[in-house]
């Protein structure tokens, strides 16, 4: 039973699950408890390795896939591996390759969409080779099971390139994505909210200055006898964050600006109230429905961008939104056109808010360059961080969640994400 | 602990607690495994009904812990008992007992009050621990907890360290109001629980109310899961079902229709928009429960 145990758990891996060694010790104990029974055997198996029931999908379809041929009791190992299409006679002249060696090309080390013909084919060949095979093991059932197992197979690809492309897509800097690349981007915001809800879960800091705690200050008191020797505080609850973000969606910036909305729409359950604006020359409101953005009014997008007059329509007219628990968090280039960069009134905003954090999808070498004003509104914002990608964004929206002024004082050069 | 399948679908029924294989094989593995078992799902799906069942089956104390915002080690753990302790140092001011006897005596297990956690872990037999609702506690606190939970031992300084000698088996309930660490979820045998279906309903209604008419459960079982794919703000739980079959029952309905259903709804819908938005629809939701002509058992 271990090596179809430890094989499938590979699948599960592959397929984005993680399961430390912990779990599959448990995996192994759980299956010995409940035994081989089909039905006990998916639910001590899932019990053991799926922990959040999001997950499960994943796991029912892998578990169809990997202990579909075998009926109830996985097969011996050899034979375990037959979910792959190599079952029968196939299976059995297969028994002196290694492990690892399989049916298909292994979508990793597959360059890319470039690719796709090669896709296309490896299902096909697959079908052709095992069909007949197939057909004397298992009777009726055996043309679906086929062409369930082929659908399976080209699905199948697809987990295995999306781990290898999910640090890549990670790390790859907003200006250069392509739309595919994009649409990736999109797939993985799932995961990266979930990540940051634990974070932003993380919030509450022990202060060293705070309420007297009462309860606490007797207890420490009694160890010194009775006297109150020590003042024991309590942490001031934490204050909830109100966000207002101001994303630039010109064409230079505009991936990270959605994905930003994207991944704040998801967490907007963090802060006490979220209210987002796009901007390229004058402000819109905007939300998000079923995952696409939506803008109040519209939105001149062929205009070019100017801060200056943003951060003045912002004052005038959501004057309202302006308070000291306000977290506002700006993305753009800052490349002004050469119009006034105003600074003085993103100065007034500062004032009147929490903290102004800007965030820069630009590289840094870039920043002093050209049309830029970032330099004029990094002397003012509580922060300047570079934003060039994904796990930057990921990072920083960590941060405003913290709600915190910077701890290293108000210059803004010496914050940024990862340099 | 050697349990069998069998023994847990016996006390799953004596406990009258209908349920399928999923949670059968998991309690098993609770058992067996003796590693906590985190059940996350909708409120009111039965989740702190497990951990009761438990402690039926095994007929063990049931010691519970209420999670909430800022529990914290003395209200989980232990705490002197500050008073006592008080008052015994004024008791003995005029006996001219030396500190160290004083000091050795107030800080003994008498002076102690042992919280939840310490109850679990102190008690002579196996117990079963509920800690309901994890996901309101702090994220420290869910730290402290991943170091109880995996040694089942806590020191107090002045009088040494407490160890389980019988693990205590640990059910935690989440309502994931927050997200819980993967350190916590790597540690828990997993466990979702969804409402239940038409026909598990029906199951439940007639095994708490066996007085309740085949048909009338049926019908009241569908009409609660049609409340269910409503968009409600709260969607009625199984122990809210029981208490408006109850109802019914009291009242003498034999038939589900509107005039009945105005009567009872405050049972099952507790928010004035889902209330109009139920009455609303009720027509509809009716026809999908229907009044079932007497089939009987």
């Amino acid at each position: 039973m271990r090596e179809p145990l430890l094989e499938f758990i590979g699948h599960l891996r592959a397929a984005g699950l993680r399961v430390s060694v912990a779990e599959s010790l448990d995996a192994a104990a759980a299956v010995a408890a409940a035994g081989l029974e089909r039905e006990h055997l998916r639910e001590a198996l899932a019990a053991t390795l799926v922990k959040d029931q999001a997950d499960r999908p994943v796991f029912e379809r892998e578990f169809e896939r990997f202990f579909r041929a075998s009926g109830g009791a996985p097969r011996p190992p050899r034979s375990g591996r037959s979910w792959q299409g190599m079952s029968g006679g196939h299976g059995v002249g297969s028994g002196n390759q290694p492990p690892s060696s399989r049916p298909i090309v292994d979508p990793r080390r597959q360059p890319g969409p470039g690719s796709v013909r090669e896709h296309d084919q490896a299902p096909g060949q697959e079908k052709n080779r095992s069909g007949p095979a197939r057909d004397d093991a298992h009777g009726e059932n055996s043309a679906q099971a086929a062409r369930e197992r082929s659908m399976g197979e080209r699905e199948g690809m697809q987990p295995g390139a999306r781990i290898a492309g999910t640090r890549e897509v990670l790390l790859k800097p907003f200006s250069s994505y392509t739309d595919l690349e994009y649409e990736r981007a999109v797939d993985l915001l799932a995961v990266l909210r979930r990540r940051l809800r634990v974070r932003l879960g993380r919030r509450r800091r022990k202060a060293r200055r705070g309420q007297v705690d009462f309860r606490r200050t007797i207890r420490a008191a009694m160890q010194s006898g009775g006297a109150m020797l020590d003042l024991r505080m309590r942490a001031r609850r934490p204050r909830r964050v109100d966000l207002l973000i101001l994303a630039d969606i010109s064409g230079s910036v505009r991936y990270a600006s959605t994905l930003m909305l994207a991944l704040v729409a998801g967490v907007e359950e963090s802060f006490r109230r979220v209210r987002a604006f796009v901007f390229i020359d004058r402000l819109a409101e905007a939300g998000f429905e079923r995952g696409h953005l939506t803008m109040q009014s519209a939105l001149d997008l062929y205009a070019r961008s100017d801060f200056g007059r943003v951060l003045a329509e912002l004052i005038t007219r959501w004057h309202r939104l302006l308070t000291p628990a306000t977290v506002v968090v700006i993305l753009g280039d800052g490349r002004n056109n050469r119009r006034p960069a105003r600074s003085d009134l993103l100065a007034e905003i500062r004032r009147l808010t929490r903290a102004v954090i800007w965030l820069n999808p630009e590289a840094r070498e870039r920043w002093a360059t050209g049309d830029s004003a970032i330099g004029n509104y990094a002397r003012v914002a509580d922060a300047l961080i570079e934003c060039r990608n994904l796990r930057d964004l990921e990072v920083a929206l960590g941060r405003v969640g913290d709600g915190m002024r910077p701890q290293h004082g108000l210059a803004p050069k010496a914050i940024s994400g990862r340099g | 602990m050697k349990v069998s399948r069998e023994f847990i679908a016996e006390g799953l029924r004596q406990a009258r607690y209908v349920t399928n294989e999923r949670v059968e094989t998991a309690l098993l593995l609770a058992l067996t495994l003796e590693k906590p078992l985190l059940i996350e799902g909708p409120a009111g799906a039965g989740k702190t009904e497990i951990a009761k069942v438990l402690s039926a089956m095994l007929g063990s104390e049931l010691v519970r812990l209420q999670c909430y915002e800022g529990l914290d080690e003395a209200r989980a753990l232990y705490e002197w008992n500050y008073q006592k302790q008080l008052l015994r140092l004024q008791a003995d001011e005029a006996g001219g007992l030396h500190w160290e006897e004083l000091s050795e005596h107030i800080f003994s297990a008498e002076y102690l009050l042992q919280r939840p956690l310490l109850k679990a872990i102190a008690a002579p037999r196996r117990v079963v621990l509920l800690i309901d609702e994890i996901d309101k506690a702090d994220e420290e606190f869910e730290a402290f907890m991943l170091e109880v939970l995996s040694d089942f031992q806590v020191s107090i300084p002045e009088l040494g360290t407490v160890r389980a000698t019988q693990r205590p088996i640990v059910v935690l309930t989440s309502n994931r109001a927050r997200e819980l660490s993967d350190a916590l979820r790597r540690r828990c045998l997993y466990l979702y629980i969804d409402f239940p279906g038409v026909e598990q309903e029906r199951r439940i209604l007639e095994s708490k109310l066996p007085e309740l008419d085949r048909a009338m459960a049926e019908a009241a079982a569908r009409f609660v899961n049609a409340l269910r794919k409503l968009e409600l703000t709260k969607q009625p739980s199984i122990a809210e079902t029981l208490d408006w079959a109850r109802a019914l029952l009291e009242l003498e309905i034999r038939e589900l229709d509107a005039p009945a259903l105005r009567a009872t709804l405050g049972l099952l819908v507790k928010h004035e928009s889902d209330r109009t938005l139920v009455e609303s629809k009720s027509a509809a939701l009716l026809a999908r429960a229907p009044r079932s002509p007497s089939r009987n058992p």
